[in-house]
């Protein structure tokens, strides 16, 4: 067991080191607290050590699953603390545009997202952002605009699908 | 729910905003239908693109330590009482164990950008990961393993070896048939290697040859499994892994996979 636990230990420090960032950061995004978020982060790598049989390499990235089981406790979470307000809304500006140059960034995962990003026009990263940090429902947006329904659904899919096409030609390179 | 239906909905799956009346049909589609599935993977995808792009903010010194302490926890390690409850949950373990190898083997080396390591390290993981699955899917043994009787342990290179890794599991059972699994990643593949023959070996020298790796993918990864349906594996806790010429390459003890 000693063994085992000390292999168990090797891991997780070595999946903590590569994605507690970005795990930690959205934590913070959506919960607004550096409590809340570390809670968050405590939570997702409990959940996918849990977890891990589930994970299926074949049909997705490691930082995909990662960052899918942190929004999705968070959402959770939001869900559950009735009377708590909505996420903070992250404006568009703090989506960067470009890498910051120079920056001792290891992750590379945040490289290329930041490129697969620039695919997007400013008004569907805006949509995204709104839904994604935002937590507001197609219905709501569609309200909050005075558009459709069948449209914000619409332009959700063709921004995902849009970011998805980014990733796919990133990896074919 | 038909496919056109549940496609509609994916991107607010995606983005964690379909509405909960909506959810569990959708969910139920994904179940069984693969087509979706993989609709709805790549979307998500797109959707971790948007959490992956932010600005990153400083993680708590300590979080790692109480990250680890959890899972410890969890797992039932020494100076907690619970345990794990059962031997498909040290499977995950050793899983994630295999992952850790991986990536150790490849975070050591000091040649390559660390962006070049990181990815090959995700390569080699993410292989090991799906070897030890396709090892599992094959047991015609089900999925439920006594936990008592599940023994784990990892192999580390030795001084002949140098590189790679790997996990053991032994089923070491009074009631079923005994097997053991190995589980490698990082070999090497040149002249003389293969095949890789696997050795346990008990407290007084007594050797059980438990059969060999004679090919290995391009990152060096490879499976063994072999059931032994006349002798016990009872005692046979130390696992060799042998190249062709012999040396001994890898090592590694099993022990329970409880806390004990």
């Amino acid at each position: 067991m000693e063994g085992l636990l000390a292999g168990n230990e090797d891991a997780v420090r070595a999946l903590y080191a590569r994605f507690a960032r970005p795990v930690y950061t959205l934590g913070i995004r959506l919960l607004g607290s550096a409590e809340a978020a570390e809670e968050l982060t405590q939570d997702v790598f409990l959940t996918a050590w849990r977890k891990a049989a589930r994970f299926d390499a074949a049909r997705g990235r490691l930082s995909t699953w990662l960052m899918t089981i942190a929004h999705n406790l968070a959402v959770d979470r939001l869900r559950r603390e009735t009377g708590v307000s909505r996420p903070t809304l992250v404006l568009v500006d703090e989506v960067p545009e470009v890498a910051a140059q120079g920056e001792e960034d290891p992750l590379i995962e945040r490289d290329a997202a930041v490129r697969a990003l620039q695919s997007l026009s400013e008004a569907e990263r805006r949509l995204l952002a709104r839904a994604y940090f935002g937590g507001l429902t197609a219905r709501e947006i569609a309200e909050a605009d005075g558009v459709p329904l069948g449209t914000v659904k619409t332009r959700l899919r063709t921004a995902l699908i849009k970011v998805r096409r980014a990733n796919q030609e990133k990896e074919r390179l | 729910m038909n496919c056109l239906a549940v496609r509609e909905h994916l991107a607010e799956l995606a983005v964690g905003v379909l509405p909960e009346e909506e959810r569990p049909a959708v969910e139920r589609h994904l179940r069984w239908c693969a087509g979706c599935r993989k609709e709805a993977s790549e979307l998500d995808q797109a959707a971790a693109t948007f959490a992956l792009a932010l600005a990153p903010a400083p993680v708590p010194s300590g979080l790692g330590d109480r990250v680890v302490a959890r899972i410890r926890q969890a797992a039932g390690a020494p100076g907690s009482r619970r345990r794990l409850r059962t031997a498909a949950a040290a499977v995950v373990a050793a899983m994630v164990a295999v992952a850790g190898l991986g990536w150790g083997a490849v975070m050591a080396g000091r040649a390559e950008r660390f962006a070049d390591r990181a990815a090959q390290a995700e390569r080699r993981r993410e292989a090991a990961l799906e070897q030890f699955r396709k090892v599992l899917v094959g047991l015609p043994l089900g999925t439920q393993l006594p936990e008592d009787d599940t023994h784990l342990g990892q192999l580390a290179p030795t001084a002949a070896g140098r590189v790679g890794g790997g996990a053991v599991l032994e089923l070491v059972s009074a009631t079923r048939i005994d097997f053991v699994i190995v589980i490698v990643n990082g070999l090497p593949r040149g002249p003389g290697r293969l095949p890789y023959r696997i050795e346990l070996r008990n407290g007084t020298g007594d050797v059980i040859r438990a059969g060999e790796i004679a090919t290995l993918d391009a990152d060096g990864g490879g499976q063994a499994f072999r059931q032994f349906q006349n002798r016990s594996l009872a005692g046979f806790s130390t696992v060799l892994v042998r190249d062709a010429a012999g040396r001994v390459v890898l090592r590694g003890v099993v022990g329970r996979a409880e806390g004990a």
